[in-house]
């Protein structure tokens, strides 16, 4: 009976040694993936903040150069507009000249 | 701003970008396409303007030929030179300012031409081509004297028909019409009943008078007018022209005034076209004839014409004469322009006298463009006779003022002379030194 006893002492003690090592390797195992897991996890923060810096420049720029057309825009429409007032006034003299090479 | 929206504008910027390039490459090839038709080898002093031998069974003479415009020409400068009216070298250069050409640009004299179909006999002129052709037959070819004419307006046109010429006469006085006189009148200009021989003479020195009554064929002193519609119904020439035709053409020498917009002609085989209708001006009972007659010369000459290149030719309507069939690239290359070296002095152009501080001015405008300011020197430089002008620069302004002239009374009839011939109102400026 005694023997028993410690027999299955023994085997509760080394059953929860190796549950004590196995929680121990698994903790460290879960440690050791969370700080893996952390680090990808600031690798995709990293990257994420990134992006939206980008994104934020690249919207800058495109504001920049959707105004720099509108404004080239107006000025070739304004430009258009003298070239066509210049063409009427040429127009203009070469019917004034016209008519005074009559008789 | 999502990634889509970024993407579009970025396209938008690029699509921009090679439209730029594309137009610019365009610019280069079109250069590169004037380049490739003129000649070869240093440029020529001189061009046959107005004398031609043509052998009879050939339609077209003279050669086309291209000029780099100098600062300070106008194209009625250049055309009388080349004895070309304004027309004709206006439409063969669509989009050359008449009066400010940019210096630097080559133009194309348009020195060819193809003989209308009429009878090669006396003097032929083709109203609309604003070009007359007298023709002398000697034995195995016919000589041609050629010469651009200014012709009746819209209102008052041209006669069409035939006629003679009754009589010659140097220094002409010209005998002013009612109908003339009253026009004037309403402009507060009053004619006299005769103007004597001289430089307010519109008739110019020599004048062949026609058997069709009151028409004539005579000089002018408006010689910018040639080229253009701005007669009574006669027939002007260029000063220099109207003497050597007035020499060469005796009394009862038969005139036929034709109607031609579409030349057809051919020269040692190859088939000619020449247009001088406008798109708005082309009308369909003369296309149909026109097509009528290549579809003949295609069925009798067993040769194909280039229908793209006849549609072209109607499109630009450039009054040159354009080869029309489907030819060899050897005949393409005979067809290049030759180049013509710009002359020390332009004939006839206007002088315009230096300075003087103690003649009276008018001043004739205070115009912001320089561009507005140089064409209104100019045609003001180009009346007849000839109100010299010049351009002075004030701060951001140009003022066109006219003269010089000796006294008040000259510088009053200038005036007079704007206000009723351009409608501008001058102002007298007095010498700046008595």
């Amino acid at each position: 009976m005694k023997k028993s006893f410690w027999v299955i002492s023994l085997m509760f003690v080394f059953a929860i040694t190796l549950m004590g090592c196995a929680t121990t390797s698994d903790l460290e195992k879960v440690r050791a993936q969370e700080q893996e897991i952390n680090a990808k996890a600031d690798q995709a923060l990293q990257a994420s903040q990134d992006a939206n810096a980008n994104a934020a420049k690249a919207a800058e720029a495109a504001a920049r150069a959707e105004s720099a057309l509108k404004a080239a825009e107006e000025r070739a429409q304004a430009a258009e507009e003298r070239a066509k007032a210049a063409e009427e006034r040429a127009n203009k003299a070469d019917a004034v000249f016209e008519k005074s090479m009559r008789k | 701003m999502n990634l889509s929206i970024l993407t579009s504008r970025l396209h938008l910027i690029i699509s921009f970008i090679f439209i730029l390039s594309f137009l610019h490459g365009c610019a280069v090839i079109n250069k590169t396409q004037v380049e490739s038709s003129l000649s070869s080898g240093y440029p020529e002093r001189t061009i046959e303007r107005n004398e031609f031998s043509v052998a009879k069974e050939n339609d077209v003479i003279g050669r086309l030929a291209v000029i780099r415009l100098e600062k300070g020409d106008t194209l009625p400068d250049i055309a009388r030179h080349f004895s070309l009216g304004i027309n004709e070298i206006s439409v063969a250069n669509p989009g050359v300012d008449v009066w400010v050409p940019e210096a630097g640009r080559r133009i194309v004299l348009p020195l060819s031409f193809i003989l209308p179909d009429a009878p090669r006999k006396g003097i032929v002129i083709n109203l609309a081509t604003m070009r007359l052709f007298r023709f002398k037959e000697d034995q195995k070819s016919l000589a041609v004297s050629t010469y651009p004419v200014g012709v009746g307006t819209i209102e008052k046109p041209t006669p069409m028909g035939q006629a003679y010429v009754e009589r010659k006469v140097t220094r002409p006085t010209w005998y002013v019409p009612a109908s003339i006189a009253g026009a004037h009148r309403k402009k507060g200009d009053i004619l006299p009943p005769a103007v004597p021989p001289g430089p307010e003479n519109p008739l110019g020195e020599y004048a062949l008078y026609l058997s069709k009554s009151s028409y004539l064929i005579h000089g002018t002193n408006k010689p910018s007018s040639i080229g253009l519609k701005a007669t009574n119904g006669c027939i002007r020439l260029y000063p220099e022209d109207i003497k050597k035709l007035y020499e060469k053409t005796p009394v009862n020498t038969p005139v036929s005034i034709i109607n031609q917009p579409y030349l057809i002609g051919q020269l040692n085989g190859v088939v000619y076209l020449e247009v001088h209708a406008s798109v708005e001006e082309q009308n369909s009972v003369e296309l149909k004839k026109i097509f009528a007659e290549l579809r003949k010369i295609e069925k009798k000459s067993a040769r194909t014409i280039d229908w793209i290149k006849v549609d072209e030719a109607l499109a630009e309507a450039r009054g040159i004469p354009v080869p029309i069939l489907e030819i060899s690239q050897e005949v393409e290359n005979n067809e290049k322009m030759i180049r013509i070296r710009h002359p020390g002095k332009l004939y006839g152009s206007p002088e315009i006298p230096e300075l003087n501080m103690e003649a009276w001015y008018v001043l004739a405008a205070e115009l912001r463009d320089a561009t507005d300011a140089s064409r209104l020197a100019a045609i003001i430089n180009h009346q007849g006779p000839p109100i010299p002008a010049r351009i002075l620069a004030k701060n951001d302004n140009y003022r066109v003022i006219a003269g010089p002239f000796n006294n008040i009374s000259a510088a009053k009839d200038a005036a007079k002379r704007l206000k009723i011939d351009l409608e501008i109102e001058g102002i007298l400026i007095e010498p700046v030194r008595n």
